[in-house]
């Protein structure tokens, strides 16, 4: 009764007030997130801010020095190998089996998951096909690129269909098209119900990909003060028009809240808009007004912009 | 009023000490299973098979064994003094050496050299127990390492054939061997889980095995001679009347090899003896006389020698066995025939139970320590992590 209610939970995981230490180096001091099935966070944060030692911990292959983890009700320092099935986790560094094929490796990893010699290489071959490496299946891994690698690596951490899937940095050392196609398989990973957690230095990429932000510094999850970051990154607007054009006395006659950009003349501003259908409305006023506008949209990422703002407030 | 004093501010902090209190120090090992182990020992030894030249590194081992049992056969006297086990005895510690030597290098980087490749975190993620990780490694290493000692068993057959051994010391030595073989590749891997470096961790299994085959019998000898006991030691020597001419029968009863007359003299001093009673279990541990004590040797010939060991498995095994005795008090260099005390030595020393048990268990111990560091380093979730390592 209480498993099924368990499994049906929006919530995958849930971490609270997790802190971890090595030895003199506080690497996690407080970091809370919630997983929600079906929705894609990204972890967000500067080098050495403790992002991959959060993900170890969430995988249950470290041992916090406080706070709770739970998956899908179960709490991996308790019932370690149970909750580890339900977790598939890609690490930063890539270790491969160099003399193993990618189809050995996928059905070790399969069976080591209880699978039985049939399904695993069922598995394999049907992961094999999704992350585009079946030309590759029986070459040794020694061969393969370091894209193909991460992508072997991405595979592995599906071969037992877990519920929530920990990507640490999937997308370094992707080239452009591989960058899509991961954005686009894991857009249809959570689709099917799965909660990913994914960390990444490509802020602009993952604002096609993900539901959540989840930024952290220092050790700690940034949780109200950052989403409202991310709110006030996504009004932000550029306005752009044809040089000799004053776009800023346009902008303060039409009474709203802007401000200039950086060594630009008076032609380009940067606008403060409520939602889409607001920017709507203030550029069809704009043209209304004779004003010439080139270019008008979102200023560039919006979590890579909250990530910048946040990080000098750190500083 | 004061009981939302008491609930507010003490709530956050009464849980992380709970789970503090609750909370494991360190992962769990989990149980092992027969097809856990089977898969790591699976992947371990294809991993190993076809990233190395094995079969030339077996038709080397070969070749060199072969070798040197030919030049064995060809150096050892075959006259009339029976060699007995020598040149089987030969070939087996040489066999022995050379699975001492090559069996650390099998296992000695098994657990770090995974972490630095970064292929261990990942299947610690998995469902597989410590337990089924680090016995998988240990039985890939030791069948890698029986390969050795299946190309070895048969020169070690043709040089058994070749000797006057007991019918089944051959049997012995070979599962002594293997246990041995086990007993190196568990050393390699708890130094492969302690040691960071796979350096460090080679370097220490080597010095292991060297404490156990070298340093421990030096030890035996320096300890031997920093502890010297006196003892009341009555010696019994041939006094023969010199320059007399009418010799009293009755004084001087015996007769020597070439006729002169003499008689026995004893005299009682104080000297120095050595408690090799107290130390022999130094040398008991050593594999080379682990494999001489556990080979069933000939029945002794029903004469009056004090020795009588034939060969070299022999020989240790007496040796080893008389330093168990009390130093002798009485040494009788007169009369041909032993003395009552050398009848009594002799007797003790054959009904004294055979080391090689107690040996083969201290290695167990020993391996299976090792064993479970190994498993204690590899059980997630980590507690503390070994100095100088992450977990990916
Ligand atoms: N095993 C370890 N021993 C000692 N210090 C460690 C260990 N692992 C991590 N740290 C320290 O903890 C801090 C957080 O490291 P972590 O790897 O979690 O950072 P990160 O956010 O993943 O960084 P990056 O973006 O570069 O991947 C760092 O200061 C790091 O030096
Ligand atoms: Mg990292």
């Amino acid at each position: 009764m209480t498993t099924t209610a368990e499994v049906e939970a929006p919530t995958a995981l849930e971490a609270t007030r997790l802190r971890r230490a090595f030895g003199a180096v506080q690497a996690v001091v407080d970091a809370s997130l919630t997983l929600e099935r079906g929705t894609v966070t990204a972890l967000i944060g500067p080098n050495g801010c403790g992002k991959t030692t959060l993900m170890l911990m969430l995988a249950g292959l470290l041992r916090p020095d406080g706070g709770e983890v739970t998956i899908g009700g179960l709490d991996p320092m308790q019932d370690g190998a149970s909750a580890r099935a339900r977790i598939g986790w890609m690490p930063d560094v890539l270790g491969t089996w160099d003399s193993l094929t990618c189809t050995e490796t996928l059905v070790t990893f399969g069976r080591a998951y209880g699978a039985s010699a049939a399904e695993a290489s069922q598995t394999a071959y049907s992961l094999l096909q999704r992350v585009h490496l079946a030309e590759y299946a029986a070459q040794p891994a020694r061969v393969l690129s370091r894209g193909q690698k991460q992508r072997l690596s991405l595979a592995r951490a599906l071969v037992h269909d877990p519920d929530v899937l920990i990507l640490d940095e999937p997308a370094s050392g992707l080239d452009p098209r591989s960058r899509i196609e991961l954005r686009d398989l894991v857009r249809s990973l959570a689709s099917e119900g799965k909660a990913v957690l994914i960390s990444s230095h490509v802020l602009s990429e993952l604002d096609e990909m993900v539901d959540e932000a989840v930024f952290m510094a220092r050790g700690v999850t940034l949780g109200e003060s950052a989403q409202a970051e991310v709110a006030r990154a996504k009004a932000r607007w550029r306005v752009v028009a044809l040089p000799g054009q004053d776009v800023h006395e346009a902008l303060s006659s039409a009474t709203r809240d802007w401000s200039p950009v950086e060594g630009a003349d008076s032609s380009t501003a940067v606008v403060q808009v409520a939602d889409a259908e607001d920017a709507a409305a203030l550029l069809g006023k704009l043209v209304r007004k004779g004003v010439r506008i080139s270019a008008f949209g979102p200023v560039g990422s919006a979590l890579e912009q909250a990530y910048l703002s946040l990080d000098q407030d750190r500083r | 009023m004061s009981d939302a004093v008491q609930t507010a501010p003490e709530s956050p902090q009464a849980a992380p000490a709970q789970g503090g209190a609750r909370r494991r120090t360190r992962g769990a090992l989990g149980r092992p299973t027969v097809r856990g182990i089977g898969l790591i020992a699976g992947l371990e030894l294809r991993q190993r098979v076809r990233s190395t030249r094995w079969r030339w590194a077996l038709v080397s081992v070969a070749a060199l064994i072969a070798v040197v049992t030919g030049l064995i056969v060809i150096a050892t006297p075959d006259d009339a003094y029976s060699p007995g086990d020598l040149v089987f005895g030969l070939v087996v510690y040489f066999v022995l050496f050379v699975g001492l030597v090559i069996s650390p290098t099998l296992s000695a980087t098994a657990i770090n050299g995974d972490v630095k490749e970064g292929t261990l975190a990942p299947l610690q993620a998995t469902t597989l127990s410590a337990w089924d990780i680090v016995l998988g490694k240990l039985l890939a290493s030791w069948l890698a390492s029986l390969a050795i000692l299946v190309v070895a068993v048969p020169f070690m057959g043709f040089a058994f054939l070749d000797s006057e051994a007991h019918p089944g010391a051959m049997l012995t030595v070979v599962l002594v061997l293997a246990f041995e073989l086990l007993l190196v590749c568990a050393l390699g891997l708890g130094w492969s889980a302690l040691a960071a470096r796979t350096s460090a961790s080679a370097v220490l299994t080597y010095v292991t095995v060297a404490a156990l085959v070298v340093i421990l019998p030096i030890l035996f000898v320096l300890l031997m001679l920093t502890m010297p006991s006196d003892h009341q030691v009555t010696h019994v020597y041939r006094d023969y009347p010199y320059g007399i001419s009418n010799i009293d029968e009755e004084r001087y009863p015996y007769i020597d090899e070439s006729g002169e007359r003499f008689r026995c003299q004893e005299d009682t001093w104080t000297s120095t003896t050595y408690r090799t009673d107290r130390l022999w279990w130094l040398l008991a541990v050593n594999p080379y006389v682990i494999v001489a004590d556990s080979a069933p040797t000939p029945e002794p010939p029903d004469d009056d020698s004090y020795y009588y060991a034939d060969g070299i498995l022999d020989g240790i095994k007496m040796g080893v066995r008389e330093l168990r005795l009390p130093p002798a008090v009485y040494e009788d260099y007169c009369r041909p025939e032993l003395s009552d005390e050398e009848l009594y030595r002799r007797e003790q020393r054959d009904a004294l139970p055979p080391t090689w048990p107690w040996a083969l268990g201290a290695h167990a111990l020993l391996a299976g320590g090792a064993v479970y560091l190994a498993a204690r380093r590899v059980a997630v979730p980590y507690g503390t992590l070994p100095a100088g390592t992450r977990v990916a």
